[in-house]
């Protein structure tokens, strides 16, 4: 275990809508709104946030909002590597400036807009597209991902249901979520097998919307937490890569995993508990391949019997074996570079949730799957310490 | 020694393969091994992190192998704009043989109906051109039955 077990803890949540992309206006002002929101969520003033930690290539620097929310002092900031699959941790790097003294109020935030911003594939990629991929046709990561995928389907012997299942699942919780995208999408059999290919094995339902919107959650001290009965304590939210994985361009092994290995290993063992006893997961899905190997690689099924996991039954609240994405995911809340799926990771174990799981006390976040490098956290209430 | 691609520079990723590039650009495949240990390095780095090694062989590799992988792509994206008339097309990941498994993309050129993962293909080089960004690029056709090996 490391000593931030329970360190520091989630006590506030903000949550933009989830614009069109390009009309949701500047991108500091969307930031604004969802740290606004969760300090007040929080009770704590905004100037009183001091540090702040988001990842990716976020441009709504601490510094940039400091005038606007009345920071008093900026103590700390920081980017947690890289991409999506930095999101878990950096609420470990909010955490460890939390346990170290150096903050007190933490927010960890993304914000994207197409209004001032350029199309998320760039923002979110970040121009780091390596020549290899580029000059073969490959840009989006759609369609990296779906090399991976392919070699899970046909090199492995994954069920393409699974992917249907994950699909299903998201626009499903969509339904009872007002502020989903995907709200009003009913998506049948029939409506899956009809969608367009993007790039095989993904079809148009297989992948993330593309919104303009922000999301913050508000972390502080256990010490602090004890004000709040519905914080949501970080048990562990380990970052990484193990030899053979990273920035390799095609050549990562296994290239069917979404590169979870060693983090999820780390995630149990810091976390003292198991895939068993997850009541309630929110699993990134850029899209629902990356989704399937995320799931295989913390231990919750494995390939050969992942299509026994992986049905719509069993990804569904509130009864599922393991419901996934309630609010909607990616796919059909809506993509602000998969923050949302941290507040509804707080909103289960708060029991705010629209799919809400009964008594969820461990509640878990996958980060973006297949990238260089990759994290998870768990999350629990006060009884899991 | 090729280096038109060096005018439409892409800055992503590892970014130690410039030989690999010039090679293509002069009709040749070579990939990377450690001057000093030998091992294999794919992609490309600067340093062998086996052995510590800074310097670099590029030996002239045969472009065959077999499909690791494969995706096709039916739109075109924001930086394959220049491939929108070719949509569908089929982007393989391709284990070059003799390199301890490097792995290329490559686009697929001709019949897909034998496509698998588990396919021998054979890779041809084309030069600089509009759809593969200014770059050189490496080409993979499927192995017929009647293609003796």
């Amino acid at each position: 275990m490391t000593g931030l077990r329970g360190a520091a803890a989630v006590v506030g949540v903000g949550l933009t809508p989830h614009h069109r992309r390009s009309t949701g206006g500047p991108a500091l002002r969307l930031c604004l709104e969802a740290i606004v929101a969760a300090a007040e969520d929080a009770g704590i003033h905004p100037g009183d946030i001091d540090g702040f930690v988001s990842y990716g290539a976020e441009r709504s620097e601490g510094q940039k909002m400091m005038p606007a929310l009345g920071t008093k002092e900026l103590r700390f900031a920081g980017l947690a590597w890289s991409h999506g699959g930095g999101i878990p941790g950096a609420l470990n790097v909010a955490a460890s400036a939390i346990a170290t003294g150096q903050a007190e109020v933490v927010v960890v935030y993304r914000s994207l807009s197409e209004y001032d911003g350029r199309r998320l594939q760039l923002d979110v990629a970040q121009d780091d597209t390596a020549a290899q991929f580029l000059v073969n046709g490959l840009d989006a990561p759609v369609q990296l991902c779906a090399l991976g995928t392919m070699r899970l389907l046909e090199g492995e012997g994954v069920p393409a249901s699974t992917l249907r299942a994950m699909a299903q699942a998201s626009y499903h919780h969509a339904q009872r979520n007002p502020a989903a995208v995907g709200n009003g999408t009913v998506l049948s059999d029939a409506e899956y097998a009809r969608s367009r290919w993007i790039s095989e094995p993904y079809r148009l339902f297989d992948c993330s919307r593309e919104n303009d919107g922000a999301a913050a959650v508000v972390l502080v001290s256990a010490e602090r937490a004890r004000d709040y009965p519905d914080a949501a304590y970080l048990l562990s939210a380990p970052l990484g890569a193990a030899a053979g994985w990273g920035p390799l361009e095609g050549n990562q092994n296994p290239l069917w995993s979404a590169g979870f290995g060693a983090v999820a290993a780390r995630l149990w063992a810091e976390s003292g508990y198991r895939p068993e006893d997850v009541d309630v997961a929110q699993i990134y899905e850029n899209t629902t391949g990356m989704g399937v190997s995320a799931l295989i690689d913390h231990g919750f099924c494995s390939l050969e019997d992942a299509a026994e996991l992986i049905t719509f039954d069993n990804l569904i609240a509130p009864h599922g074996r393991l419901p996934i994405n309630t609010a909607g995911g990616n796919l059909a809340e809506g993509f602000i570079h998969g923050m949302g799926l941290v507040v509804e990771t707080v909103r289960q174990l708060r029991g705010t949730s629209v799919n809400q799981v009964p008594d969820a006390r461990l509640s878990l976040m996958t980060g973006g799957p297949g990238d260089a490098v990759v994290s998870s956290a768990l999350l629990g209430t006060r009884d899991t310490l | 020694m090729g280096s038109r691609f060096k005018q439409h520079r892409i800055s992503g990723g590892i970014g130690g393969d410039d030989r690999f590039w010039e090679a293509l650009e002069d009709g040749e495949l070579r990939l990377c091994r450690c001057g000093s240990c030998g091992a294999w390095q794919w992609p490309a780095h600067f340093r062998c992190g086996r052995c510590g090694s800074w310097e670099h062989d590029w030996p002239l590799v045969e472009p065959v192998g077999t499909v690791y992988s494969w995706t096709r792509t039916h739109m075109a994206f924001p930086r394959t704009t220049a491939r929108a008339e070719s949509v569908p097309y089929v982007v393989l990941l391709v284990e070059v043989d003799g390199t301890d498994g490097a792995r290329l993309h490559g686009v697929l050129e001709g019949p897909a109906d034998a496509l698998a993962i588990g396919a021998r293909v054979r890779g041809t080089i084309h030069p600089p051109a509009d759809e593969s960004l200014g770059y050189p690029s490496l080409r993979w056709a499927l192995e017929t039955a009647e293609v003796s090996r």
